[in-house]
């Protein structure tokens, strides 16, 4: 082909295929999968359902493609605050249940009561577990159950023994700070204990399970939520938390999740409170740190003997506002819900981070060959099995009612600021809880329209 | 020519198509400025007229069909607000340390690159540096930078000897407002250097020459003509600059989200928290409102004070 007839031919077959395109544009675009975004955590894990639900797109030949969106833990709100505001939500999402209890009583939500009997989620959740933690208001199911994960004690195990700190099982509150000083005092360059205390939702994650371990809470369910934040039991908590700061690393007071599993993954703590993640980072990036770590049930509070763990109790929601994909949606979720090896590649994408719900995952053969039960089988029972009767989240807290306002006091930090005025701005613990009593006080006279429904 | 009373083929048609396509100076400027002005109507003008009117509204974002007017409770709310008086403050204290040490640096800087040497024009260039860089960026190295546990920054104090503890750079009130300003300072410099060399190329080397002639030292020949030469260029930076920096909000929040506590908060940041965090658009609004107007103020005065442009004007 000589050069004249390369450039001749292109530009007439360019401009015809330009011609012709612009012509069948609109057949195109018809005939193209529609995308849905699914907004997931920071992980594979929302990339793993979506590969489910877009199998069951292309078997159904539904003419729609799913496509995940990773939101941080710390920016969902911001994100589906801008989202919603502009009338273009994600056909479903990925959330922690104090955020699915907040926006089912905003009214946001579609009632999936459908999809959880499509799946028999309620006599397939792993014991322990109730439908309604997942998310539901005044009666009415808003949450599809998908992972669970705990946070947890989380030890250097190779440090307890050989300083002769006993049995981290057996800790109540006053050992574990014994232990966190001896480390922090025996083992320099070392933090005896690291926990989040910077202006974030780790944070408030932290702080809370301490409250509810001394039997405190943030809101009455029972009296209207009024708020009860100033209790003996939150300055009890608040002071043991000054306590333990002593043997924390410093900057502590600015950290969050990342800064946690860095800490503890990079060998500068002998012991922090953290999920799973903890244990998958040091089993990719530090083998000695993997092969000495274990978890343990929160250590007991001396009094009440409750070893609260916040959990993430994670689950689907579907906005129902400008959503055109609920019906699709839902029938992609309970597709891939009801895969047994669908929900068993989910949890193992990021071992042992989500915690298989319901029961024929968790026993599933597949799901116990995966190697950390092999190499940190004691672990994983914890995390998994062991700590499912503590779990607890501010949205429900001490399971004694679902409660609505614990997504918009996440927002504003309120449990992190209080502590943060304790150890910055050096109140004492009563007066640090004085503050938080107040603005949990007021978050809930600002919404009382959302209490009435 | 053709006679009186018998019009040239197409000439009226052509004459009324070319005098309707005429068009004035002034026409053709506007015509060439349109682009422009759709764009800055779409894009700033309307922002601030709805940003002024969602001021006197409550609007819940999770709630966008239940906009209520509330006429000036907004403001009330924000003007009630300790918070909002300590962002103030600390707006006040980042906005003034960032600029003046903003100005003594791109002075000084300014006049080390004035210098005449082989090779000066790659330190001009590379001076550009962190202005072109991306603020996240920027931002989230200088977390990892100033980490206190696995920092390079305590990293090399330490090894130097400097230190003998880890510095918690973002994890005290001081450090952290501290650092947050250094960023800035860092970052925003070399905008003050690019103006104050370009004013600096422009003064006549005569003036220098006459008062060598005349026994000025150094510092004089700064002081009297120099300095006085910077004073229209100075003016224009440092409204700007104080007009940019107050109302900053990427840097502080990437770099420690206001915190720790609140203690690096200032309006911006402020606004945010009340607008993402807290779900109250309007009293967002109304503090980007009092902003405007603290800025416009402030603006005003400072022109004002330093006499800019007066010599310009007609006596």
């Amino acid at each position: 082909m000589t050069e004249a007839t390369r450039l001749s031919v292109p530009r007439r077959a360019l401009l015809a295929g330009a011609a012709a395109t612009t012509l069948a544009a609109p057949a195109i675009a018809q005939g193209a999968p529609r995308v849905a975004r699914v907004w997931g955590e920071p992980g594979p894990y929302g990339g793993v359902f979506v590969q489910g639900m877009n199998e069951w797109a292309q078997r159904n030949n539904a003419k729609i493609r799913f496509e995940v969106e990773q939101i941080p833990w710390d920016g969902v709100t911001v994100k589906l605050t801008t989202d919603l505001a502009a009338r273009r939500p994600p056909a479903l999402i990925s959330v922690e249940s104090p955020i699915a209890y907040q926006l089912a009583a905003e009214g946001l939500l579609e009632p999936v009561d459908d999809v959880c009997r499509a799946i028999n989620a309620e006599s397939r959740l792993v014991d322990g577990f109730t439908l309604a933690s997942f998310g539901a208001w005044k009666g009415t199911q808003f949450a599809v159950p998908l992972h669970h994960q705990a946070c947890l004690l989380v030890v250097q195990q190779d440090i307890i023994d050989e300083l002769g700190l006993g049995n981290p099982a057996q800790w109540t509150w006053d050992r574990f700070a014994d232990a966190a000083k001896t480390i922090a005092e025996r083992k320099p360059g070392l933090a005896g204990y690291t926990m989040a205390l910077g202006r974030n939702l780790c944070a408030d994650y932290h702080i809370t399970q301490l409250i509810w371990q001394a039997g405190g809470m943030t809101w009455d369910p029972s009296a209207n939520f009024r708020a009860v934040f100033n209790s003996d039991a939150t300055v009890e908590a608040f002071d043991f938390i000054r306590r333990l700061f002593s043997y924390m690393p410093r900057s502590a007071i600015e950290f969050s999740f990342l800064q946690v599993v860095d800490q503890h993954v990079t060998g500068r703590t002998g012991m922090s409170a953290y999920w799973g993640r903890t244990m998958g980072r040091a089993a990719e990036e530090a083998k000695p740190i993997f092969e000495r770590m274990e978890y343990y049930l929160n250590p007991a509070h001396p009094r009440t003997g409750m070893r609260w763990s916040w959990t993430d109790i994670n689950g689907w929601i579907i906005p129902r506002r400008d959503n055109p994909f609920i019906h699709e949606t839902k029938e992609a979720v309970a597709y891939v819900a009801n895969s047994v090896e669908w929900m068993v590649r989910y949890s193992q994408s990021l071992m042992p981070n989500v915690g298989p719900v319901f029961k024929d995952v968790a026993t599933a053969p597949q799901m116990l060959a995966h190697p950390f039960y092999q190499s940190k089988k004691r672990s994983l029972d914890v995390i998994f099995v062991d700590s499912v009767p503590h779990q607890c989240n501010t949205g429900y807290e001490l399971k004694k009612g679902i409660n609505p306002l614990a997504g918009i006091a996440h927002g504003r930090n309120v449990w992190a600021q209080a502590v943060q005025r304790m150890l910055l701005n050096n109140e004492t613990p009563r007066q640090a809880a004085d503050w938080g009593q107040r603005q949990f006080e007021a978050i809930r006279a600002d919404n009382a329209r959302l209490l009435a429904g | 020519m053709a006679p009186r009373d018998v019009p040239a083929r197409g000439g009226p048609q052509r004459a009324r198509r070319s005098s309707r396509l005429r068009l004035s100076e002034t026409q053709l400027g506007l015509f060439f400025m349109l682009p422009f002005i759709v764009t800055a109507a779409a894009f700033m003008v309307w922002p601030v007229v709805e940003a002024i009117r969602m001021a006197f509204f409550a609007y819940n974002p999770l709630r966008p069909d239940d906009v209520r007017f509330v006429g000036l409770r907004n403001f009330e709310i924000i003007l009630d607000d300790p918070l909002f008086w300590e962002s103030f403050r600390q707006a006040l204290v980042w906005t003034g340390w960032s600029i003046l040490l903003q100005t003594a640096f791109g002075v000084g800087l300014a006049l080390l690159l004035h210098v005449p040497l082989p090779g000066i024009a790659a330190f001009r260039g590379l001076l550009l540096f962190p202005y072109i860089v991306p603020t996240v960026v920027i931002a989230l190295n200088w977390r990892w930078i100033f980490n206190s546990e696995i920092g390079v920054v305590n990293h090399l104090l330490l090894r130097a000897g400097l230190i003998e503890r880890n510095v918690a750079w973002l994890s005290t009130p001081e450090m952290a407002m501290a650092s947050a300003i250094l960023l800035n300072v860092w970052k925003y410099t070399p905008f003050v250097v690019i103006c104050v060399l370009a004013r600096l190329q422009t003064i006549p080397t005569e003036l220098y020459d006459a008062a060598k002639v005349d026994g000025a030292g150094t510092l004089r020949r700064f002081l009297d003509i120099t300095l006085p030469m910077l004073k229209e260029v100075l003016v224009v930076v440092v409204v700007f600059r104080t007009i940019w920096t107050f109302n900053k909000f990427e840097e502080i929040y990437l770099l420690t989200r206001g915190g720790p506590g609140t203690t690096t908060f200032n309006l911006a940041v402020y606004a945010f928290e009340q607008g993402m965090a807290n779900l109250r658009l309007g009293v967002a609004a109304a503090t980007g409102v009092v902003m405007i107007a603290l800025l416009l103020a402030g603006s005003v005065v400072y022109v004002r004070v330093s006499g800019f442009g007066a010599e310009e004007r007609p006596a």
